[in-house]
């Protein structure tokens, strides 16, 4: 009994990106075109294009600024690579014309820092500014551009339309890959960016107030977008714009200090942002968008319930309902922001996670609607999908153990 | 081919969530409560969905989950809050003779400068009243519903009495959690005070029993919270206390809606009178000795406010606890209902008396004269009973319009229409601050590249702006 989760333990580096995947594939499966003679061998070719970005979600020990940027540039790649997809093609359009914006800033913020500090090396460079050579505008300003491309990637608010483009307009095998790929470069950005910045007080103050700031808005932004948005894939984006909120308030609190140390760090924390949004991303499919709370139950609920209910879990847990593995990430946030007194942005963690839970269950209420007496749909939901959505649950409760026992 | 399915009725399913939830609320920890709160939501839900207005049920219930959502909030930061020390410290007060003295001004750190995290544990304690006190008719936002009939079609008026006993579950369980905080015995007090009220006011201006004896569950929840919240006696005692009052009025209301067990025959209907009076005195006899009595002196204005509510509520009970016309020929024998009501009623006969005598066996005291002021309201019920009563044979009371019935409903709806209104506004006032927030998501690329270029020169420029 003791050895099953110390087994879950050794086995979780492998068991998010193995579940992921075993879930694209089967989307892709399932949403394969009549055209497609061998449907299985497509979504298999399409899954081994995705291997990359697994790997990177579930390693991200070598992950560099650069490799970011590779990165950000292998998922727009993977996005706009099928030109049938218009709606996949416009994603990956928009995600390029902002992200190609933002990384030109930040290296000029980079190039800016290497010139007034005389090395290109995070870490060698705060020990030369703190000497006060250079004037305060000058590596305040570079500092302040070189993170621009870790809060877009991020995709907390007012970054937080990518996310929700992406969950809308994108192939649901492919929209969680992405999208936890470009938030873990966003948050392995930060990290490099600041590394070892407490050795010079001046940035160490700057940049605790541009996070703090940044935080702030993409909490309190990301909680007003839950509320305003009415398509259900717009929502998931919306929660996992919220993910990347918490990965900045973590900065913010300790800039220097691996957010989500407790529970694995940043990979187990974009390894939980695969799994759950893979399940949610799926399930939205099935949502009502402008439903009533007491209309019928969308299809998936009525002739699968309790496939309909294994899909609600990862959405849940996208949302850090207590239960599921995504309570630990909060937890860890607000505890990180309690342990280094930060009264406001955790009152702003607070409020956003209690827009988020009561989003994702009333959004769960809406899709069990109410019984009319009708029989259930004769066509049932293919069983490929059912199967992608007890994948994502069954993963995410296997990290519910692992982090239970752990904590 | 589908296999088998496995079906739980609508109402089984709803009774076992909400059995569960009220057996977690007894629990101490506060996420404890708050499963258990949503568990009482969910059943509420679940017997929603399965009536045929569906629509207007679901919409009738859905306040039920906020205060579940304040009670995950409490749970979630209490959870994220390391051990506060000297937060809620007690601050120096001047001796009780002097009334009239103005508040001395203490020249100390302010509580903020003590701890940066004391708004947050305050709003923690303060999201557990806030439970408590709505589920209790005690908010604005909450106030009608013990009006209305549950989403169960058999048991629906019963259901509604429900939600009150798990306000007072929430009050009494986490006291330890918010009555700690600043200002929330002050807050609590004055909500509970005009729920007493107001639930007093309410169950004398409706007519039918059932309806009546849900606002009755209302007022003696109120007012075991009322003992909680001042800490008059121990919660265990509170908790006995309300047990035998709210206790004995939820069981003749279950018999109210099966074949009116409590008033059936004349002996049946004079013990359950006398035993809702005792269980209701009971619970509000230490309540007006401390209120009324308290630090030495005499304290007319909360003496008053509750007075006249127990008064109220216990001429209502000997009033309307009549005997019910007999309308069968002869009683089946397989029906127990009778026997039933007959335990019920000795049980709450004995359960007051028996809880204050446990409270005083604990060091519960009270001085002669506040013993013989908190006794007099519910001992003054009698007297209109014996005037009101009808002679034998004779017709029972009229009121007249314009009458005390009449006011009573006139202030009760006057009061819910002023704090709807002011909830309406703050609510217009929240929806128009937050309507910027409409456009975060506007969806074009070209106010994407915009946006972005916008925030690379508000960080270019907010470090130099020092």
């Amino acid at each position: 009994m003791i050895a099953l989760p110390v087994l879950a333990g050794a086995l979780t580096p492998w068991l998010v990106p193995m579940a992921a995947l075993a879930a694209a594939t089967l989307v892709r499966r399932a949403h394969a075109r009549h055209s497609e003679p061998q449907p299985w061998v497509d979504a298999g070719i399409a899954t081994l294009m995705l291997v990359p970005l697994a790997a990177i979600v579930a390693w991200p020990g070598t992950f560099t600024p650069a490799r970011a940027a590779i990165a950000a540039g292998l998922s727009v790649a993977l996005l706009s690579h099928d030109p049938r997809d218009l709606p996949q093609t416009e994603v990956a359009l928009k995600i390029m014309w902002v992200l190609a914006a933002a990384f030109a800033l930040s290296w000029a913020g980079d190039a800016l820092l290497a010139l007034a500090s005389g090395s290109a090396r995070p870490r060698e460079q705060w020990p030369a500014l703190a000497l006060a050579l250079d004037p305060y505008a000058l590596w305040s300003a570079a500092l302040s551009l070189s993170l621009l491309a870790g809060l877009v990637l991020l995709g907390g608010a007012p970054f937080h339309f990518w996310p929700g483009d992406l969950f809308h307009g994108a192939r649901p095998h492919l929209a969680p890959l992405v999208a936890a790929t470009l938030q873990m470069a966003g948050a392995v950005w930060l990290q490099r960016h600041l590394d070892g910045v407490t050795s010079f007080g001046g940035a160490a103050q700057l940049v605790r107030a541009l996070l703090t700031l940044s935080a702030m808005v993409a909490l309190a932004g990301g909680a007003a977008t839950l509320g305003y948005q009415w398509r259900p894939e717009r929502r998931v984006g919306a929660l996992v714009s919220l993910q990347g909120a918490l990965m900045l308030a973590s900065l913010a609190a300790a800039p220097t200090r691996t957010p989500f140390a407790e529970h694995g760090g940043i990979s187990a924390w974009a390894g939980h942002l695969l799994l759950a949004s893979t399940g949610a991303s799926i399930l939205s499919h099935f949502l009502p968008a402008a439903a009533g709370p007491a209309e019928r139950a969308s299809v998936l609920f009525r002739r699968h319930p309790w496939s309909g209910a294994a899909g609600a879990y990862a959405l849940l847990s996208l949302a850090g309902a207590p239960g599921t593995p995504g309570m630990y990430v909060w937890l860890d946030a607000a505890r990180t922001l309690a342990d280094l007194k930060h009264p406001g942005l955790l009152f702003g963690v607070a409020l956003a996670w209690l827009a988020a839970f009561s989003v994702a269950a009333n959004e769960i209420r809406r899709a069990f609607g109410a019984p009319d007496g009708s029989p259930p749909p004769a066509r049932p939901v293919p069983r490929s999908l059912r199967t992608a959505l007890w994948i994502s649950c069954l993963a995410l409760i296997a990290l519910l153990v692992v982090w239970s026992r752990g904590a | 081919m589908p296999g088998p399915r496995i079906r739980i009725p609508a109402s089984y399913a709803g009774a076992i969530c909400a059995s569960a939830g009220i057996l977690l609320l007894m629990l101490p920890g506060v996420a404890w409560a708050a499963l258990g709160l949503e568990l009482v939501a969910l059943a509420f839900w679940l017997w929603a969905r399965s009536l045929p207005d569906s629509g207007e049920q679901l919409a009738r219930w859905s306040w039920l989950r906020r205060p579940a959502m304040a009670l995950w909030l409490a749970s979630a930061l209490f959870l994220a809050l390391p051990q506060l020390h000297n937060v809620f410290a007690p601050v120096p007060v001047p001796s009780p003779t002097d009334v009239f003295l103005p508040p001395t001004l203490h020249v100390a750190p302010l509580p903020m400068s003590r701890d940066p995290m004391l708004l947050l544990r305050t709003i923690a304690s303060l999201a557990i009243l806030w439970a408590g006190l709505e589920l209790m008719a005690a908010l604005p936002l909450s106030r009608p519903f013990p009006d209305l009939t549950g989403p169960a079609r058999p048991v629906g008026p019963w259901l509604t009495a429900l939600l009150p006993v798990t306000g007072f579950l929430v009050v009494w369980r986490q006291a330890e959690l918010w009555a700690a905080a600043p200002l929330a015995r002050e807050i609590a007090t004055l909500a509970l005070m005009i729920a007493l009220v107001l639930s007093s006011l309410r169950a004398y201006s409706r007519r039918s029993l059932t309806a009546t004896l849900r606002w009755l569950v209302v007022y003696d929840s109120a007012l075991a919270s009322l003992l909680v919240t001042r800490d008059v006696v121990p919660g265990s005692v509170a908790a006995l206390l309300w047990l035998g009052t709210a206790g004995g009025r939820l069981i003749s209301l279950a018999g109210e809606l099966k074949t009116k067990a409590a008033r059936r025959g004349p002996a049946l209907t004079r013990l359950w009178r006398v035993a809702g009076w005792l269980a209701g005195t009971s619970l509000a006899w230490p309540l007006l000795a401390d209120a009324g009595f308290s630090d030495q002196r005499f304290h007319p204005l909360e003496y008053g406010v509750l007075s006249a509510p127990v008064f109220l509520a216990s001429v209502l009970w000997l009033l309307r606890v009549v005997e019910a016309p007999e309308r069968r020929a002869m009683s089946r024998p397989e029906d127990h209902a009778p026997l039933v009501s007959r335990i019920g009623a000795v049980v709450t006969l004995l359960l007051g008396p028996s809880a204050l005598v446990y409270a005083w066996w604990n060091g519960f005291s009270v001085s002669p004269l506040a013993a013989v002021f908190a006794i007099l309201p519910p001992l003054s019920a009698w007297w209109p009973v014996r005037r009101m009563l009808p002679a034998p044979g004779g017709p029972a009371p009229e009121t007249t319009p314009g009458g005390t019935r009449d006011f009573a409903l006139s202030t009760f709806r006057a009061v819910t229409l002023i704090e709807r209104q002011l909830a309406a506004a703050i609510g217009g006032i929240a929806r128009a601050l937050g309507a910027p927030a409409r456009d975060l998501h506007s969806g074009d690329a070209q106010e994407y590249l915009l946006f972005l270029v916008g925030v690379a020169v508000l960080a270019l420029l907010l470090p130099v702006l020092r």
